[in-house]
Formats: C-alpha cells, sequence, structure tokens
C-alpha cells in the first residue's frame, strides 16, 4: 500500500474488546453436510424483523426467531437441479409488500420465492456466469442488484420481473463483481467491487425513467429496453487485492480486501471530471487472520455494529460509528462454516 | 500504519535529541510539533465526519423504519407466513446456561418446496455490442498489472507478474502534497527561510525528494502570493470570451478530437490528437454565379443598393458601393479558377451588374465636379437609378462615352490588356500600366477617384482582365478614400470594419480558403454573428489593397487572386504556376489496369500469400511522397488520407471494373484484399436508391460488389445456444456462396497486450482474439458482435477476410457456400499447428470434451 501522507492518516481501532455488550451462542443449528453460504434477517418489513433465510447448496431455508430463545424453521425450498449452490440470498417484497425471498448462485439464474404463497414467483436467466452477491433496494423493496462473475451488475424488478439496467461496459468491472450494495438514502446510488481491485460507485439518476418504466410493463420481459450503464461516477482504488465486501455507511463506504481489516473511507469526487475523485481513508477495523477472500462483513438494520469471521472461525464484532472505531467484542465460534454473520436487530 | 507511525514520531524523537545541541535542533522540533499538531487535527476532522456521518445515518435509518412499518400498518392482516412452522428448536433462554456450551441441532425439515427446473444458459462474459471497431482505452491495459487467479479450489496463482520485463517499474511517482504536507512546509520555511538544511531537514522528515519541496514551495508560494491576482484574473477570462483567443487555439479541440477520416469527435478507430495531415491537393471552391445569389441578408453587399436608397445623401455611400461593386467583380474573379471555361459569361454578368452601380457612381462624380454639394447629387442619384436599372445597357454606353472623355488617360489601358487568358504580361506594358493609373490617381482629387475606380470597371467590361487589375489599383486608393467620407455618416455595417479581431481575420482566410472571395458563404459560414457580408467584402477588399504589388510580377496574371492563389502557392508548390498544376489534377482520370496498387503489394498478392496486412498510418508528405515516405516505408499505399497529391507513385489508384464487378480478382482492389472506395474507384459508387432520399442502397442492382463492410450490407445473425458448444451463432436468411454475412468487430490491441490478455483468457479457455495486422490483434471479449460467437470448425461452412476499408482494416465473415436459413456458422480460425488448443487440432467429428471450449478465436501468439 502507499505511504500515507501526512494528515490524511485512517484511525485504526484498537482489538481491545470494549465488552460494551455481550453476546451468546443461543442456538447452533445444522442443515446437511453442505456449507451455508448466506444467512440474513429480513430488513425491509417491520413485520418480519425476525425472520431469517439461510442458502447452501440447492436449499433456500427460512427461520423464525422467538421467545425464549426459540428458532422455529419456517419454510425450505431445494431447486429441481442439485447442481446448484446458492451463494447470496436477500429479501425484497412486492408492491403490495408480499415478501420474496430472492436467491441466486452457481448457475447464474436468480430465484424469487414469494414466500407467503411458499411458491416460485420467477426465475431471471441473463447472467452469464454465477451470482455473488444479491442486495435489495431498502426504499423500493421491489428492486434488487446482483453482481455476477460475468463482470456485469444488474437490476432488476422482481415485481415484474425485468432486467432494468446492466452495469457494465467500458468503464465497468474488468473481472468478477464480488459484492454490490444500494445506498441507504440516495436512491439511485450504488457501489460494486469485485476482482478487479476496485470499488466503483454507479448512479443510475439518468436512467430512472426505466425503473418507473419497469414498473409498469406489461409486455414480455424480454422486449424491455434494458440499457446500458457503461460508467461509474467514481471508480476508488483503496484496495490492492481482490475487494470481496463493500456496504455503504451513510455517505462513506465500508470495504474488505484481503488486508486483515475492514476499511471506511469517503469518496471526494470531482465535479468536472465524472469518475475521477480520491478516496480519503478515515478508519481502520483490524480483523486478524483474515487474509483469505470471499469473507463478507454485514451490518445491523442501524448500521451500529458491523459483523465479521475470520480463517480461524473467530467473529469480530465492531462499532462502526464511533471514533476511533472500538471492538465490541471477540467470539469464538465452533463451526467454521460461518462466514457471513449479520447482527439482528436483537 | 500505526506501526509506522509510531516509528517514525520515535524516530523523530530520537532525532530530536540528539541534534538539539545543534540549530537543527530547534527545527527537527518544530517539525515533530507541526506534525502532531496537523494529525490531532486530522483526528478531530475524522471524528467530525463520522458524527456528521451518523446524523445522517439517524435519519435515514428512520425514514427506513417508516417505510418498513408502514407496510404492516396497510397489511396488518398477516399474508405473510400463515403456515405452521415445519419444526422448532429451542436452545437456551437468554441469560441463563453455559457460554461455552450449546445444543448443536440438525435442521430436518420433512417437506420442501420445489424449485422447478429453469434451462441454464451458456456462460458468457457482459460484453457490449459494437458496429464499428474500437481503440482499446489506456485504463483497459492489463499489461504491467498484477493480476491474481485462484484456481476452482482457491489456491492462489499469480498469472500476470510472471515474466520480470513485464513489471513495469511505476515512473517516480509524483508525491501529492496533502494539506497537512502542504501546511508543515509552508510554515517551516516561512519561519526558517529556505536553508539547504531546513530543505534537507523537511524532505527527510516528509521522505521525498528535495526538489520536489522545493517546487512544492514555489507553488505555495504562488498561490498563497498571487491568491488575488489569480481570481481576478480569472473573473477576467471568463468575461472575455473566445474571440481574443487565436484561431489555432480556438481549434485545438477540433484538431485534437475531431476524426478526418471519420468525420466524426471522438473517433474510438483513430483516437485523439492524431498528426494533421493537410491535403497538398485544394479542392475547388463551391463556386455559384454573381447572377444566381441572392442577397444573403440585409447587410449583404448586394443589397447596397437598396441601402442606398434609404440613407440620404451619405457620400460614404458611395465608397461602400464602390466598395461592393469591387467586390463583386473581386467575386468573380475569385470563381475564375473554378469555372475557366464560364468565366466569359460570368463577366458578361458580373459586368451588367456592375453597370447600374457605376453609372450612378458616374452620374454623382459628374455631379460632384460641377457642385460640391455632395448631398443634392446623391438625391439625384437615387432617383435616377430606377430608370438607369431599367436600360442598364444604354446607360452603360453613355457612361463608357463619357468616361471615355474624361478619363482619356485611361484609354490607352484597353489596348494594353489584349491578354485576355490570363498569360502573363511583359513587365514593361504592366508597368506603364500602373503609371498611367498611378499618374491619373495623382491628379484627381478623391472624388474624381471615385470616378476613376468606376471608370475601371467600365472597362472591365471590354476586358475583365485588365478590369481587375485597375480594380485592384482601385482598391489601393480605397482607404483614403473611406478616410475622406469617414467623417460623413457611414452605414453602420461599414462601421466596425477596423475592428477585426485577431480570430475573424482567421477566419476570414479560412472563408477564403473554404469558399473563394464569397463574402456572403464567409460571413453565413464562418463569422455568423460576428460581421455581415458587407463587412467581410470591405474587408476583404481592404486586405487585398494592403497586399504588396506583387500583380506586377510576371507570374501571376490575376491580381485578385493573387492573394489567395499566393497563400496557397507559398504552402505547397512555390515554383509551380496555375495551369501546370491544373494540368497535374487532370490526370486523376487516366487510371490504368496496370498501375494500380504498388508493385510490391501486387507481388505479395501474387506470391498467393495471405495479405500482409500492415497498418496504415496516413503519411503527411507534400505533393509526392519521396524515399522518407512513411507509407512507402512501411510497404502500405498511400491511401486518400495521405497529404501527398492523387498523382503520388504510391497510391492505390483504385480499380476501373465495369459495373457490378469487382468480385474476383479481376478487380485490383479485389485482388489486394481491399474494399473499392467510390472516392478513387473510377465505376465504384453508391446510388441513392431510386432517386427518393432516404432509401437504402439496393443490392446488386449495378452497383459495386466490393463495398460490404463499408455500406454495412450484411446478414441479419442470430445468437443461440450451438449444436455444438456454448454460444452459436446463426443465420437468418440462407445466403450463397461468398455472401458477406457481417464484421467480427473488437477492441484493437497491441500484440503485447495480446499476448498478456491471452495468457488470461486461455486460462478461462474462452478467447475472442482475432489477428488483424502487424500491429493490432482484435479483441472482442468485452466489446464486440454476435458473430463472436461463431464456432470454429475445420470444416466450415463460413470464411475470415482481413479486407482494407477506407484505410482500416477489418474482419468479415463470409459464406464459403451456400447456406440455409437457421443454418450454425462455423469457420476455421486457422490458428498455427503449434499454437492450437488441444480441442481445436483434434479431427472433425471428435467430440468437445468442454462447453466453453469452443469459443477461442484466431490468435496470434499462444505463449506458454
Amino acid at each position: 500500500m502507499a505511504r500515507t501522507a501526512i494528515g490524511c492518516e485512517p484511525l485504526v481501532g484498537s482489538l481491545t474488546p470494549s465488552k460494551k455488550r455481550e453476546y451468546r451462542v443461543t442456538n447452533k443449528l445444522q442443515e446437511g453436510k453442505r456449507p451455508l453460504y448466506a444467512v440474513v434477517f429480513n430488513f425491509i418489513d417491520s413485520r418480519y424483523f425476525n425472520v431469517f433465510a439461510t442458502v447452501g447448496g440447492n436449499r433456500v431455508t427460512v427461520y423464525q426467531c422467538l421467545e425464549g430463545g426459540v428458532i422455529a424453521a419456517l419454510q425450505s425450498y431445494v431447486d429441481e437441479d442439485k447442481e446448484e449452490s446458492f451463494y447470496t440470498v436477500s429479501w425484497a417484497c412486492n408492491v403490495d409488500g408480499i415478501p420474496f425471498l430472492v436467491a441466486g448462485g452457481i448457475n447464474g439464474i436468480i430465484r424469487v420465492i414469494d414466500v407467503s404463497n411458499e411458491k416460485l414467483h420467477k426465475s431471471f436467466v441473463g447472467h452469464g456466469d454465477s451470482i455473488n452477491e444479491i442486495r435489495t433496494q431498502p426504499l423500493k423493496p421491489s428492486l434488487v442488484v446482483s453482481a455476477s462473475k460475468d463482470e456485469s451488475v444488474r437490476l432488476w424488478n422482481v415485481q415484474t420481473g425485468i432486467c432494468i439496467l446492466i452495469f457494465a461496459g467500458a468503464g465497468g468491472h474488468r473481472n468478477e463483481v464480488l459484492s454490490v450494495d444500494f445506498h441507504p438514502s440516495d436512491i439511485y446510488r450504488i457501489a460494486s467491487c469485485g476482482m478487479d481491485n476496485t470499488v466503483k460507485i454507479w448512479s443510475m439518476k439518468e436512467f430512472w425513467t426505466y425503473v418507473e418504466k419497469s414498473f409498469t410493463w406489461t409486455d414480455l420481459p424480454s422486449k424491455f429496453p434494458t440499457k446500458y450503464v457503461q460508467f461509474p461516477v467514481f471508480i476508488a482504488s483503496v484496495h490492492s487485492n481482490y475487494v470481496d465486501c463493500n456496504r455503504w455507511l451513510g455517505d462513506f463506504i465500508l470495504s474488505k480486501s484481503v488486508d486483515n481489516e475492514i476499511v471506511l473511507w469517503e469518496p471526494k469526487m470531482k465535479e468536472q471530471s465524472p469518475g475521477e475523485g480520491t478516496a480519503d481513508i478515515l478508519q481502520k477495523y483490524p480483523v486478524p487472520e483474515c487474509d483469505i477472500w470471499f469473507i463478507k462483513f454485514s451490518c445491523d438494520f442501524h448500521y451500529n455494529a458491523a459483523a465479521i469471521g475470520n480463517r480461524e472461525g473467530k467473529i469480530f464484532v465492531w462499532e462502526l460509528q464511533s471514533s476511533p472505531p472500538v471492538l465490541i467484542a471477540r467470539l469464538i465460534c465452533f463451526s467454521l462454516h460461518v462466514k457471513y454473520n449479520p447482527q439482528s436487530v436483537y | 500504519m500505526v506501526s509506522r507511525a509510531s516509528d517514525s514520531s520515535s524516530k523523530s524523537r530520537k532525532s530530536y535529541s540528539e541534534q538539539s545541541n545543534d540549530g537543527l535542533g530547534n527545527l527537527t522540533y518544530k517539525l515533530n510539533q507541526l506534525k502532531k499538531q496537523v494529525q490531532a487535527e486530522r483526528v478531530v476532522s475524522v471524528k467530525d465526519k463520522i458524527e456528521k456521518n451518523r446524523k445522517k445515518i439517524e435519519n435515514d435509518i428512520s425514514q427506513l423504519l417508516s417505510t418498513t412499518s408502514r407496510k404492516s400498518v396497510i397489511f396488518a392482516m398477516d399474508n405473510g407466513f400463515g403456515n405452521m412452522p415445519l419444526c422448532k428448536y429451542s436452545g437456551f433462554p437468554q441469560g441463563l446456561g453455559d457460554r461455552d456450551y450449546v445444543n448443536s441441532h440438525e435442521v430436518v425439515l420433512s417437506t420442501s418446496s420445489k424449485l422447478s427446473h429453469v434451462q441454464k444458459i451458456p456462460p458468457y462474459t457482459t460484453w457490449i455490442f459494437l458496429d464499428k471497431n474500437q481503440r482499446m482505452a489506456e485504463d483497459q491495459s492489463v499489461v504491467g498489472r498484477r493480476r491474481i487467479y485462484y484456481d476452482q479450489h482457491g489456491s492462489e496463482a499469480l498469472v500476470c507478474s510472471d515474466s520480470e520485463e513485464d513489471i513495469i517499474e511505476p515512473e517516480e511517482e509524483k508525491h501529492e502534497f496533502s494539506d497537512g504536507e502542504d501546511r508543515i512546509l509552508w510554515t517551516v520555511f516561512e519561519e526558517h527561510g529556505l536553508g539547504e538544511e531546513v530543505i534537507n531537514a523537511v524532505s527527510q522528515f516528509i521522505g521525498i525528494a528535495t526538489s520536489e519541496v522545493q517546487d512544492r514551495y514555489s507553488t505555495l508560494k504562488e498561490k498563497y502570493d498571487g491568491k488575488n491576482l489569480k481570481e481576478f484574473e480569472d473573473a477576467g477570462h471568463e468575461r472575455g470570451i473566445a474571440l481574443e483567443k487565436s484561431l489555432s487555439a480556438a481549434l485545438d479541440s477540433f484538431d485534437n478530437l475531431f476524426c478526418r477520416r471519420c468525420l466524426l469527435f471522438d473517433c474510438r478507430l483513430h483516437g485523439c490528437s492524431q498528426t494533421l495531415i493537410n491535403p497538398s491537393e485544394k479542392q475547388p471552391y463551391w463556386s455559384e454565379y454573381e447572377d444566381d445569389r441572392k442577397p444573403c441578408s440585409n447587410h449583404c453587399y448586394l443589397q447596397s443598393r437598396a441601402v442606398q436608397d434609404t440613407v440620404e445623401g451619405s457620400a460614404g455611400n458611395i465608397s461602400s458601393i464602390i466598395t461592393n461593386t469591387e467586390g463583386t467583380l473581386l467575386h468573380c474573379n475569385a470563381e475564375v479558377p473554378g469555372a475557366h471555361s464560364d468565366i466569359m459569361a460570368g463577366e458578361r454578368c458580373n459586368s451588367k451588374r456592375v453597370l447600374p452601380v457605376t453609372s450612378e457612381a458616374v452620374d454623382s462624380s459628374e455631379v460632384a465636379i460641377g457642385n460640391e454639394n455632395t448631398d443634392t447629387s446623391m438625391q439625384s442619384l437615387g432617383k435616377r437609378k430606377a430608370l438607369e436599372l431599367n436600360d442598364s445597357v444604354k446607360v452603360f454606353d453613355e457612361i463608357e462615352e463619357s468616361l471615355n472623355k474624361k478619363q482619356k488617360k485611361l484609354l490607352p489601358l484597353d489596348v494594353l490588356t489584349a491578354s485576355s487568358d490570363g498569360i502573363p504580361r511583359p513587365d514593361t506594358k504592366s508597368g506603364h500600366h500602373v503609371g498611367a493609373i498611378n499618374d491619373n490617381e495623382l491628379q484627381m482629387t478623391s472624388k474624381n477617384t471615385i470616378k476613376k475606380s468606376v471608370s475601371a470597371k467600365v472597362v472591365s467590361h471590354n476586358n475583365i482582365e485588365h478590369n481587375i487589375m485597375d480594380g485592384a489599383k482601385d482598391v489601393n486608393k480605397e482607404p483614403e478614400m473611406k478616410q475622406s467620407f469617414s467623417k460623413g455618416e457611414l452605414p453602420e455595417g461599414v462601421l466596425c470594419s477596423s475592428e477585426w479581431k485577431p480570430i475573424e481575420k482567421e477566419l476570414y482566410l479560412k472563408g477564403v480558403e473554404i469558399f473563394g472571395r464569397n463574402s456572403c458563404l464567409i460571413a453565413r459560414n464562418l463569422l455568423s454573428g460576428l460581421k455581415t457580408c458587407m463587412e467581410v467584402s470591405t474587408y476583404m477588399r481592404d486586405s487585398s489593397s494592403s497586399m504588396p504589388h506583387k500583380s506586377v510580377a510576371p507570374s501571376s496574371f490575376l491580381e485578385e487572386t493573387v492573394k489567395v492563389d499566393t497563400d496557397y502557392a507559398e504552402q505547397e508548390m512555390p515554383a509551380r504556376p496555375r495551369l501546370l498544376r491544373r494540368r497535374g489534377r487532370a490526370r486523376k482520370l487516366k487510371y490504368s489496369w496496370k498501375s494500380a496498387g504498388h508493385p510490391s503489394i501486387w507481388k505479395r498478392i501474387a506470391d498467393g500469400k495471405n495479405q500482409s496486412c500492415k497498418q496504415y498510418t496516413p503519411c503527411g508528405c507534400q505533393s509526392m511522397c519521396g524515399k522518407q515516405c512513411p507509407c512507402l516505408h512501411n510497404g502500405t499505399c498511400c491511401e486518400k488520407y495521405c497529404g501527398c497529391s492523387k498523382s503520388c507513385k504510391n497510391r492505390f489508384r483504385g480499380c476501373h471494373c465495369a459495373k457490378s464487378q469487382c468480385r474476383s480478382r479481376q478487380c485490383p482492389c479485389f485482388a489486394a484484399g481491399r474494399e473499392c472506395d467510390p472516392d478513387v474507384c473510377r465505376n465504384c459508387w453508391v446510388s441513392c436508391g431510386d432517386g427518393s432520399l432516404g432509401e437504402p442502397p439496393k443490392r446488386g442492382d449495378g452497383q459495386c460488389g466490393n463495398m460490404r463492410l463499408l455500406l454495412r450490407q450484411q446478414q441479419r445473425i442470430l445468437l443461440a445456444k450451438s449444436d455444438v458448444a456454448g454460444w452459436g451463432a446463426f443465420l437468418k436468411n440462407s445466403v450463397s456462396k461468398n455472401d458477406y454475412l457481417g464484421e467480427y468487430t473488437g477492441e484493437l490491441i497491441s500484440h503485447r497486450e495480446a499476448d498478456k490478455r491471452g495468457k488470461i483468457y486461455d486460462r478461462a479457455n474462452s478467447s475472442f482474439l482475432f489477428d488483424l495486422n502487424d500491429q493490432y490483434v482484435l479483441d472482442a471479449y468485452r466489446k464486440g458482435d454476435k458473430l463472436k460467437f461463431a464456432n470454429h470448425s475445420s470444416n466450415p461452412n463460413c470464411f475470415a477476410k482481413v479486407m482494407l476499408v477506407a484505410g482500416d482494416h477489418r474482419v468479415g465473415i463470409f459464406a464459403k457456400e451456400h447456406i440455409e436459413a437457421s443454418e450454425e456458422l462455423f469457420y476455421d480460425y486457422r490458428y498455427g499447428p503449434d499454437q492450437a488448443p488441444a480441442w481445436a487440432r483434434k479431427p472433425e467429428g471428435s467430440k468437445r470434451e468442454d462447453s466453453s471450449v469452443s469459443q477461442g478465436r484466431a490468435k496470434k501468439h499462444q505463449s506458454h
């Protein structure tokens, strides 16, 4: 990494746990032998804040946290294709608020499951390769973005099954896209990162009419005029290796590579020249033994804390918004499968 | 980062204690103080930012909460998970139990819903459709970039920095100074001066070269000292529009960004900042007869008569009329080179036009001689005008008579000007001629000058060449006249002729270059909003008068055209008289079968080898290409984009095949692996359909059959799952043998880049590289068209051919045989024997072993 200039040093968190909060393992569930790649709580509908879903292998499972530490398995879905291996899952809903689960994996097919009717709503075929992450727009939960190995990020309308935008092309990623995230309040903005070591911020402001059009589209989804967004508004080279996870923290971005740390940085764009700008690294959250890729971190609903696992099965919980960062807890987990651990609202 | 920060601080602390005794100690201490201060401020600023962001997040969260909870209000009825849970697992309730011990449950699900099978599509990388090749953008290069690849099992493998020469040592990067460093620098230098020790200490402290520290200090000094000044300048700059710039500065973006080959800005194929090639042969002016010309605006010089009617009795008007009539003549002359045979007709028209005006002027001058009151003379002039217009010829005769009486000295000029075809006159005669005029001029008052000029014009009716001569002489006198009249009321238009900004002058010169001396066109196209037609014509006359008396030189025959002509002559062929040049141009139609193409090119084709495919770069040679011509050197023909003349020996001369031929090696273009070019070939033209505009050119009917890439006469290609492997390209309609199917487009990358990418692609077992020529390889990986998905076969139904189309190599895919509709397309990737991947080497019929395997493409090297 380049030397940091004086006056631009990031604040680095101390690895001494503050013990502000205590975490305990209350339950341990195991789904067969196949590893679980993702677990995600429902953040988009307050009725179901206690519901979470897991994916692993060709299976998607829905659980509910009940009183007294009881966890109930509500539903389970199995892809008929045994070769399918789901990598990612996200909650979404249609405009009527009916909850959907959106899952994707090695086959590159996005499965939209209507969980209230317990059936497959739609399948999106289009990605040219496996899907590494799916995220839902929190303000418009019918919109999801998917990051794929085919070097593109795509915006979908789960209600109508339309691929609205493809973020790829001349200024796009040059290798697998590993992670993508919607800005929490700027509805036009997404950030994506991947194996080309960059984080790219995209704006769909100029393409918003297509997003609106997708809600009223009645013709075949394949006839929708899908647009390519070829140029991001910002490209950051914060890392020198694969960037496997990024999340917005307000207007800042949390991202991580294989450098044993999560980095919080501020994108400083130049008004006149889109695509250019500098990244001001503000804070660093060290995570020891976290030098392999495809370890993601996850934030709670209020963005107070982020949790991340490491190679040794330890989980680090960081207080995100304190300066300098405070480690809330270091947890020892028995299972090495836990790579992805969101903080629930509890 | 932490450790380094503490390291450096401890180090500096140590050095402080060591040096505390000498003078530098204080400095080091100061530096550390400053650093600490800057860092402390940084901590505060980061905290501020985080705090501000926290407030924003709180706001966002409350918004999110309302979105999520509103839903539950509207849909209070639980339409969610109505069913009973499949099973329940109870762990330890919170607050109880052993921290380190938890029951492990195996989730056993009795029922699960099936997600029905969906047909998978073959894998591909997202790609952008290109209808035209593009050169790779700099930032897309993988050369010298470290890329890490992991194989399926997650173990790390480094591919892209394997060979040493590949790792380009990053040039000593210029240090970007942070605000904090700037502050340290500034404070220290302000307090301790710019002593060498101080500089060394600072550079060591920040960790960069002393020179950079000094540079930065001077820029800072400029910034702080010149702050106010700069702001002032900026403000001024915004106000003063581009008119202050020179033409070349204003044209900078045009010269740099406009592609003269593709006629568009920001050409992605040929790139920005191409070397400007100025053709040595100018196109003839776009000529238009004076007669056909309508006044271009209210300020057109042709409108001056109307103007005269409205403006009462201004002597200045006369001058402007004369100016303009002369302008008219000048235009006529300017047209002469363009349409030589029509000169006489044109002249006649002109003279007729000139007539009324001249007669007016003459009248006015007649009156003026008798009566010093110009006002009355002008009015009478106005009244008379109508009459004169009605019978201009008659009036002309009258005027001629009167003039002959008055201007006796001019009469000999008629005699002198026998040479109507523009053969250079002997010195003596022209000298005499000038002398005569000068005599005249000396004797005349300013009003007589008008008369004289008028007379000169009348004479011009008899002999245009001479007339022009006189006109020019007149022009010399014009400034005087203007001065004498400038005190009177000048019409608005004429007023600002003196305020020509440099850029306007340059624009004017460009205009003359493009349109000849046609003030209407110049004013409309180049000086619109800046100058009126009348101003332009006035300026035109002024500027030609300011020319030195080149006309007297025997080599030139038209003084009016001197300015324009000499401009050109100086640029290109200083020693060549016009006539010779024109003869040279006429030769362009003399095509000969054998002369087509450069001998060496012929040979290469005759050898039956593949096209040599050398990248063509236009040469900037003027007139003929000599041995130093880059095209010749490179082994390419000169093309129409070269600077050299059309008679250049190295030019490819195109074909002169009969219509609808050019489909066999009989055609020199076809044989040379080139498409015909309507600009170059004799009979290869593009029709506009049946005359109704907008109709696409029909195939076949009399048109050249060798312009199919140029005209994009391609077939509809369909993309679908291949019958063989992965994706495949299919044909919508049936075609016959040798039909053009479409173009294989992609990114143009260098061979070096291709080697690099090839390694990456080989790893993914999917390559879309196509060798184009000695400089470039086409890569259709991320940009291309559907034909990139056509699979390889050793017994194919298509073939790929590199064609030179308007100077660019392009890959066309052609039918090797008759192909039925909806058949899949294959062609031989033509891998070199040692380069072919295993699957391509196998004899036809053996099964593929990998689904993605077939997407490879003819590639140049496979450097293993």
